[in-house]
């Protein structure tokens, strides 16, 4: 099953989208500057401003579409700085740091979420030392690193034809390395690794040498030894990106056909679509339609990304760059869809995949009556991030609200993250799940995506239960192997493979139930491994499982947005631990409380909250009433805050609390 | 400091002050007020604004901050205090110099002048006040806006700070209520409060006021959970204080209040201070000996003998006006709020203001919700309870239906209490049908209260719910 993978691809995909929304309005205050800027010299070949008859000066032979793939942390984004620098495409300097990382949330987390694409003019100086040294279209297509976001990666990768390998000289091949590797070798990519940080007192490069010897069989050879940091042995870079990656394979004198990349929402333009251009020419006012949605549309304006939006009124075979044609809502512009000459029938360009939605959770409103508020921010973000699935949803605890698909983990917190940073959202959100399926005796299967929606006591005998699972690529240094297994076999993995990529390091990978790594077994995992473990994880299939539905019940009272699918075996424990984290968090009230967990109607685990004995306010206050009176007002509003189920009330914590319980240990 | 009353059997101080300005409606007035018993013919919360008829005086001396304190006082420090006649401390005649001025130029409210019924003077420390300056504030306050015949004067009083002969002198001008700052029975408790006096002093205190002939009517403060305050200490505070036989006694319940040194050294319900089951099982323990030595719990933290309830508290709980005097207190005239700075600088300027005519009320004056909730919080606080007749009146009988259904589990609970009109207590199962039947609602149903101790106990909690009705 493609769970996994899909987790992975939303969790990119989504950002991405995220990111390159965000771009867009500041782009349209860099241009000028970048116009008038004096680095975009003539020895780089084009001037801020780019004609449509400079670009046909770019035949294939001349274009290199490339990416940078790392493990977070190992110097991508430097070294995308530098590479725009060097070519003059920003000004040393100027701009911010991580140009390309545009999202609050990616530079706060030090990761890519969206794809970001930049196009920069390149002389091949090393080839020939003169004047008529050939020049050079490099399109630098930048992908998120995120498991997540695989599905977006495979994508971008594919209209790539090389790729950089970056790895810490340090640190040496880590989880995310080796899983985007595979992507690259995958998508049949010259790969030209590139041992980064080499400044470091403590880099070993010919440790890192022999790792990709061992792991990827890459001769230690080809290995680029730089420091974006210093600069040292950046200026092997380009030259090897071009003498090493071929150049784009399409077929110049065909109608077009080209690859959407990715897309994002402008409140002015629309939507803007990166693409390759695969095979022929793509002019402004040309028809192009969607092979996915068999929707037309007219070229509005095209560009490449120099690196902001630059119109040159064409792209070229091979090319990379944006595209405005009126599609009015990022659900129309879908990954990965060929968008092609209208009227003319082609081959749709190889690996289309709907998004798949891998973790469920529900968005509500944090005061109650912001539900609308709510449902406005999700909607403008959802432009910009087609890959969420939201549909609405109501629950007695917390009133009207949304059910969110995303396609993984870091997909969600992106999304929440984003929600509250760009729109002001303030969220509840449910124990997170994943799409169960509960087959039934009379032959019957449902998906569950909520598990409230799942009935408690069904009247019918579950015949089977599935449930999603992944492959989890773990690398740690070998002290840590025992613990490691300790976890992984306590979230009822099943060990794979277990190996050494080098004389302290062990890659173990495990087969996990999804439901166990969404909480917070990387949290977990990083703390037992004093933060040296890396981790990653592709989908897999579903597998069989003895699931139940666990109920949380305050008063007798079934709280819906409490309840939870959990392992028969461990729903003992999770119940105890959920009640007793209620317990904490549920104040007392002025009657008794008690707090359940059931299966069914089986009662598995109790906690009993007593009655509140005072709150009163026995204080001598003369004639001054107003300070009493605020009080009281103060306390009408912290009651006002708090979601109630019958005549309990639950703050607002507490939810947010038993996120973190759920599924650990 | 704290507001307490008079008995509604008025004893007449001993040098009667002759009533100024005393006009027909006055005696009217009057005769109603003294004939009343509080809980057979209770004024309504009204909503036109009458006249006040009560006026709280502060005087804010005292000679040292108690440790739990965060009201406007002035500590003089600890030089003894001016137990005779002898050189006034300046800073208490400036002080009394602009309440004068403040008093002088305090508009009736009344042109017809509705007397005073009651004056409370509070603190601070009051009784370290040179009785002289008591009386020029007493006859300014009856020259301005007269004295009602039997008005309830009152004073705070702490142990140590007067002898027979001063009690004696401020009787004479007029006082006939006291209000005893005893707080507790305990030297340890009342080293530990930083109160200004030992228990030798309270003593002294109890026997000057039992032995005073034109001293009928007398209040003493308690404070419960206190810092190492054992069951058995306040069991013992509670014995002393029936032993002394006050006609009143106010409970209170401590506060730890921020910016105060308890603020400082203690968290509520962590050790030294009692964990709220045992303040709770405090209150309770008061409640039931007071209650069985003959007091009326009729206000949360107010006991009193039979006839004897502050008549100046129950203005505030009634919701009626009053004026106010002096640093920092509050005043509520024509329904607008008022607290004075709390500042002496601050506050001398606002008096200058005052004067001038140059002063704005700037506060927005009280609309209908906040009335209503006025209204509920003060009139919960009461074993009266809340007349749902003369809410529905003033409020609509919407509201009044959503405030019944809101306390609708506690009424089965028992944390509130309905009534029908002669306050008699119904069964939850009547009440309910009372309320389900909307349109005759308030057929056996006339009064809620909260329950004591219980509901008492949890006043802040079914009060918010109010609030959350009245102004969601």
């Amino acid at each position: 099953m493609a769970g996994a993978a899909a987790l992975r691809r939303s969790a990119r995909r989504i950002s991405r989208h995220l990111a390159a929304a965000s771009s867009f309005s500041r782009s349209a205050l860099q241009q000028p500057e970048r116009l008038l800027s004096s680095q975009a010299s003539p020895e780089h070949g084009v001037r801020g401003a780019v004609s449509g008859s400079e670009l046909a000066l770019y035949p294939p032979e001349r274009v290199r579409n490339f990416s940078i793939i790392a493990h977070v942390d190992h110097g991508k984004s430097t070294l995308a700085d530098r590479l725009l620098e060097l070519t003059g495409t920003i000004q040393k300097g100027h701009g911010q740091p991580q140009y390309l990382d545009k999202l609050q949330v990616e530079r706060e987390r030090g990761i890519t979420v969206k794809a970001q694409t930049a196009t920069m003019f390149y002389r091949h100086t090393t080839a020939s030392q003169d004047s008529d040294a050939p020049r050079y279209l490099l399109n630098l297509i930048d992908t998120p690193g995120h498991v997540d976001f695989s599905y977006e990666v495979s994508r971008s990768l594919a209209a790539c034809q090389g790729a950089l390998l970056v790895v810490d000289a340090a640190q040496g091949v880590q989880a995310q390395t080796i899983a985007n590797f595979y992507l690259a070798f995958e998508s049949n990519l010259s790969i030209i690794p590139v041992i980064n940080k080499i400044d470091q007192p403590t880099a070993d490069p010919d440790n890192v040498k022999e790792q990709l010897k061992r792991l990827f069989d890459i001769d230690p050879s080809e290995a680029l030894l730089t420091s974006a940091k210093t600069g040292k042995g950046l200026e092997q870079v380009l030259p090897a990106v071009i003498d090493r990656i071929p150049s784009p394979p399409g077929k110049c004198d065909s109608p077009v056909r080209m690859l959407l990349l990715d897309s994002y929402y402008d409140e002015y333009k629309g939507v803007i679509c990166h693409v390759a251009v695969v095979d022929g020419a793509l002019r402004k006012g040309d028809k192009i339609a969607s092979a996915a949605t068999g929707r037309a549309y007219e070229v509005l304006d095209v560009g490449i990304m120099h690196p902001e939006l630059t119109p040159t009124g064409v792209l070229y075979t091979g090319q990379v760059g944006y595209v405005i044609s009126g599609m009015r809502s990022t659900k129309e512009a879908r990954i990965g869809d060929t968008l092609h000459q209208a009227k003319s029938t082609v081959e749709p360009l190889p690996g289309f995949k709907p998004a798949k939605h891998m973790v469920f959770s529900g968005l509500y409103p944090a005061d109650g009556s912001d539900f609308e508020a709510l449902s406005h921010a999700i909607e403008k973000l959802t432009c910009n991030d087609a890959s969420v699935s939201v549909t609405k949803e109501t629950s007695n605890a917390l009133g009207m609200g949304f059910r969110c698909g995303f396609l993984g983990l870091l997909h969600m917190d992106v999304f929440h993250q984003r929600l509250e940073q760009e729109y002001g959202a303030q969220v509840i959100s449910t124990i997170p799940t994943v799409p169960y399926i509960f087959e039934y005796g009379d032959g019957s299967k449902i998906q569950v995506e909520n598990p409230a929606a799942l009935a408690s006591n069904p009247g019918k005998r579950v015949a089977a239960c599935w449930e999603p699972t992944v492959i989890a690529t773990i690398i740690i240094p070998s002290e840590y192997v025992g613990p490691v297994i300790m976890l992984c076999s306590e979230r009822r993995g099943e060990q794979l493979e277990y190996t050494f990529i080098d004389a302290q390091r062990a890659l173990l990978k495990y087969r996990l139930p999804l439901k166990e790594i969404i909480v917070d077994f990387y949290n977990e995992l990083k703390g037992i491994t004093s933060g040296y473990a890396t981790f990653d994880y592709e989908d897999s299939e579903y597998q069989q499982s003895d699931l139940v539905k666990l109920d949380i019940l305050l008063n007798g009272q079934p709280v819906d947005a409490m309840a939870t699918i959990v392992h028969n075996q461990k729903a003992q424990r999770v119940g105890k631990e959920l009640v007793e984290k209620l317990k904490k968090f549920i104040e007392r009230q002025m009657f008794e409380i008690t707090i359940q967990a059931a299966i069914g109607s089986k009662i598995i685990a109790r906690e009993t909250l007593s009655a509140m004995r005072k709150n009163v306010l026995a204080k001598c206050y003369g004639g001054d009433i107003t300070r009493k009176k605020k009080l009281l007002e103060k306390q009408k509003e912290g009651k006002k805050r708090m979601k109630r189920v019958g005549s309990v009330d639950i703050p607002q914590e507490a939810f947010h609390e038993l996120l973190k319980v759920s599924n650990s240990k | 400091m704290h507001r307490l009353a008079i008995p509604l059997v008025s004893h007449l101080p001993s040098r009667k002050p002759a009533p100024i300005r005393r006009r027909p409606q006055d005696a009217r007035r009057h005769a109603s007020s003294t004939a009343a018993t509080y809980s057979s013919t209770p004024p309504s919360p009204s909503l036109s604004p009458l006249p006040p008829a009560s006026a709280y005086v502060h005087l804010p001396f005292c000679r040292k901050r108690c440790h739990y304190c965060d009201f406007p006082i002035v500590a003089l420090g600890s030089a003894a205090p001016p137990r005779g006649q002898g050189a006034d401390d300046p800073r208490i005649v400036d002080y009394v110099r602009l309440l004068l001025r403040e008093v002088a130029a305090t508009r009736p409210v009344s042109d017809d002048g509705v007397p005073l019924e009651t004056v409370f003077f509070g603190g601070g420390t009051p009784s370290l006040v040179p009785p002289r300056l008591v009386a020029a504030v007493l006859d300014a306050l009856r020259g301005r806006f007269g004295l009602s015949a039997c008005p309830e004067v009152s004073i705070e009083m702490d142990p140590g700070t007067f002898d027979a002969a001063r009690l004696a002198e401020l009787v004479g001008v007029g006082v006939n209520r006291v209000s005893l700052g005893v707080q507790a029975f305990q030297e340890d408790l009342l080293r530990a409060c930083g109160r200004a006096h030992g228990v030798k002093e309270v003593h002294e205190a109890l026997g000057i006021l039992t032995s005073c002939e034109g001293l009928q009517n007398w209040s003493m403060d308690l404070i419960s959970s206190l810092p190492n305050q054992t069951q058995e200490m306040w069991e013992e505070s509670l014995r002393c204080t029936v032993d002394a036989r006050p006609t009143h006694v106010s409970v209170y319940d401590l506060q730890i209040e921020q910016g105060t040194k308890f603020g400082q050294m203690y968290t509520p319900g962590v050790f030294p201070l009692p964990s709220d089951t045992e303040s709770a099982s405090f209150y309770k323990i008061a409640s039931k000996h007071l209650s069985e030595a003959g007091y009326n719990h009729y206000e949360i933290s107010s006991y009193c003998k039979p006839g004897y309830e502050c008549k100046h508290n129950l203005t505030y709980w009634q919701n009626r006006p009053f004026y106010a005097f002096g640093l920092g207190s509050a005043s509520y005239i024509n329904g607008v709020r008022y607290s004075r700075p709390k500042r002496m600088k601050e506050y001398a300027e606002w008096v200058q203001e005052l004067e001038d005519g140059r002063w704005i009320h700037k506060c927005r004056s009280s609309d209908m919700k906040d009335l209503a909730m006025d209204v509920v919080m003060l009139s919960l606080r009461t074993a009266r309870g809340l007349d749902l007749q003369s809410f529905s009146k003033s409020f609509g009988k919407s509201l009044t239906l959503s405030l019944c259904n809101v306390f609708k589990p506690f009424v089965e609970s028992g944390l509130v209490i309905a009534m029908d009109s002669k306050r008699r207590a119904l069964p939850h199962i009547d009440f309910e049908l009372d309320l389900q039947n909307e349109g005759d609602f308030g057929s056996r149903v006339a009064f809620i209260r909260l329950s004591d101790p219980e509901g008492f106990l949890l006043s802040n909690e079914l009060i918010s719910l109010a609030f959350g009705i009245i102004s969601p």
